[in-house]
């Protein structure tokens, strides 16, 4: 029976939204799993843990996909649909960044990362993978303003947000605290190359979370 | 025709209701039939009238014979393409059919002189005018319930605080609609001022009353977890006899409109412009629909019910309101209009208001396809059973 009322409510893109947060979220542990292999010398698994994040990036593109291909001309959001559109492809951006770090990683599969800056390194790889823990969270708090209009809950997403900006600002520190490092101790050009070149893309990251944000932020607008 | 009805409309009023969870699914049946037949009964009479003579002229129906199987043939064809309709999935008005076969059978009768156009034009008109009221109804009223209750600080407490003003409005719209042109209305023989001192009374008493029953009612649990929704759940089983009421009042018409010339024509032999319609013959209609609620409706309710999870219970008020707003209103000047449209245009206006997070307008276009077509066919339907009919019987 085909009741037009009913046929008005179509699948709500917010679902996705959050299934793509969660995925974000997965990817980053895995990521986090292969630095610490290949910092390891006894590790031998992390193409296994690269491949992983590579199959989280196509699930997640399937997702994306979907939310774009489920809203017809027409249908109504609490939010413009390119807002939606555009605060969906920063999400994004932050699994095509994970998965550049470790592409820029797997050129020199050999190489392990010397012990003068692994303590600096693992402090970035943490300082990037919190933010991303907080988007799912940011979502599905976002999703409950959009539901019921609170002021108080408009304010614990835009908390969130603030916080997402101070993560990706002591990000920064780390990752300039990094780089000293590395230039303080590493003289092989080629090792430097690529640490730096390393240090800045695991550090971009965090700044696609911080545009993720950011967009949820001009979503939350009045 | 009123069992169809009954079983596709009914959707509209109760499915918000049972889809938020407002009542169950036997509550929703029970209320929905009773308030269809008091609707049908004592506010559906003007709408019937103007499906009854106001689009064909009554000159044409001089002949008893000829009216009444016109009449039959009207019936029939609408609800044959109503069935059709509901077995191919497409979404078509039960109103818009019955006043396609009427104007059908008017035409193939004296020729387009006898179509009332200005009244055909009128009721064309409130078709396009209803979701458009219902759709600004909707949009401001949940903007309403956004900016007096969900953004403040305690959105629980200011909805009971208010409730009252919701339930209040509610209750004033209904009884004006019964103090108005209705029979009872006018045996109390009230003028303006009076009738509407009455109502406010009595919205102040039931808000008040309605307040305390939702006080009384509420438990803990449900206000942790629901916060302001809860007490809109309680004040949406209220707007959902509302549009109980309003679809009883103006889709009875579609089932009874021929049905009374049959009557009239059966028992005096002649057509009279005055003769009013009797009660029996609304309530008759109403209890038709109640029946279709009763044995096919509950499947719809329940099907399309526990689709909708997006609709909550403020957005159901919202919705439920503006809709049965505009089909009363719509009755009171006799225009019969769809129930399904103006939910529609409430759907819309809630959406336009940001309420749902997703709701797909398109469907728009697709209604208006087939309003477009349902009058075409339900027309040609209409004429070609009649001439079947009158080359069998005359």
């Amino acid at each position: 029976m085909r009741i037009p009322f009913f046929f008005m409510f179509v699948s709500s893109p917010f679902d996705g939204l959050q299934e793509h947060a969660e995925k974000v979220k997965e990817c980053s542990w895995a990521f986090q799993q292969a630095m610490e292999c290949y910092a390891s010398a006894r590790c031998d698994t992390f193409d296994d843990h690269r491949q992983e994040v590579i199959r989280f990036e196509h699930e997640a593109d399937e997702i994306k996909r979907r939310i774009r291909g489920h809203l017809p001309k027409g249908v109504m959001l609490p939010i413009e649909k390119f807002q939606l559109f555009r605060y969906l492809r920063e999400q994004d951006g932050v699994l095509d960044a994970v998965q550049e770090s470790l592409k820029w990683l797997s050129f020199r599969s050999n190489a392990g990362i010397p012990e003068s800056v692994e303590k600096e390194l693992f402090l970035l790889v943490d300082a990037v993978i919190e933010p991303i823990e907080e988007l799912a969270n940011m979502v599905g708090e976002a999703r409950k303003f959009f539901k019921s209009f609170s002021e108080k809950q408009r304010r614990k997403v835009k908390d969130i947000i603030r916080n997402l900006r101070q993560m990706e600002h002591d990000a920064d520190q780390r990752e300039h605290a990094l780089i000293q490092k590395i230039f303080a101790n590493e003289t092989d050009p080629v090792a430097v190359f690529h640490l730096v070149r390393l240090a800045e893309t695991i550090g971009g990251i965090a700044d696609h979370a911080e545009n993720t944000a950011d967009m949820m932020r001009a979503m939350l607008a009045k | 025709m009123a069992w169809n009805i009954g079983a596709n409309d009914v959707a509209n009023s109760m499915a918000s209701a049972v889809g938020a969870k407002a009542i169950t699914l036997r509550q929703a049946i029970l209320i929905a039939g009773i308030l269809n037949i008091v609707g049908a009964a004592f506010i559906g009479s003007h709408v019937t009238d103007t499906i009854r003579k106001g689009i064909v002229s009554t000159d044409v129906l001089n002949d008893p014979h000829v009216a009444m199987l016109g009449a039959f043939s009207a019936l029939l064809s609408a609800s044959l393409w109503v069935s059709f309709a509901t077995w191919r999935s497409l979404p078509v008005s039960t109103t818009h059919s019955i006043v396609g076969a009427m104007v059908g059978f008017g035409v193939a009768m004296g020729g387009l002189s006898v179509i009332h156009w200005g009244v055909l034009g009128a009721v064309v008109l409130s078709w396009v005018i209803s979701p458009v009221f219902s759709l600004l109804i909707g949009f401001f009223m949940f903007k309403l319930i956004i900016r007096v209750v969900l953004s403040k600080g305690d959105p629980l407490g200011v909805a009971l605080k208010r409730s009252p003003w919701f339930i209040a409005i509610t209750v004033f719209i209904i009884v004006m609609s019964f103090l108005f042109k209705t029979p009872l209305g006018k045996s109390l023989a009230l003028n303006t001022p009076g009738a509407a001192s009455i109502g406010l009374i009595l919205a102040v008493i039931f808000g008040y009353a309605g307040k305390r029953l939702i006080v009384y009612k509420l438990d803990e649990s449900e206000k942790l977890r629901l916060g302001a929704e809860a007490i809109f759940r309680r004040i949406q089983i209220g707007t959902s006899c509302y549009v109980a009421l309003a679809q009883g009042a103006n889709d009875v018409a579609n089932a009874i409109g021929p049905l009374a010339v049959i009557y009239f024509l059966a028992k005096s032999g002649t057509l009279g412009a005055t003769v009013p319609v009797p009660y029996f013959l609304l309530a008759f209609g109403g209890v038709g629909i109640a029946l279709g609620i009763a044995m096919s409706g509950a499947r719809v309710i329940r099907t399309v019910g526990s689709r909708i999870t997006t609709l909550s219970n403020t957005r159901g008020f919202s919705v439920d309101f503006s809709a049965a707003t505009t089909v009363l209103v719509a009755s009171k000047f006799g225009l019969p209009v769809s129930t399904t449209h103006a939910a529609v245009g409430g759907v819309m206006g809630v959406g336009l208001a940001r309420g749902f997070e997703a709701v797909n307008f398109a469907i728009i276009l697709q209604i208006m396809l087939y309003w477009i077509l349902t009058v075409p066919v339900a027309a040609a339907t209409s004429m070609g059973i009649f001439q079947f009919l009158r080359w069998l019987i005359l």
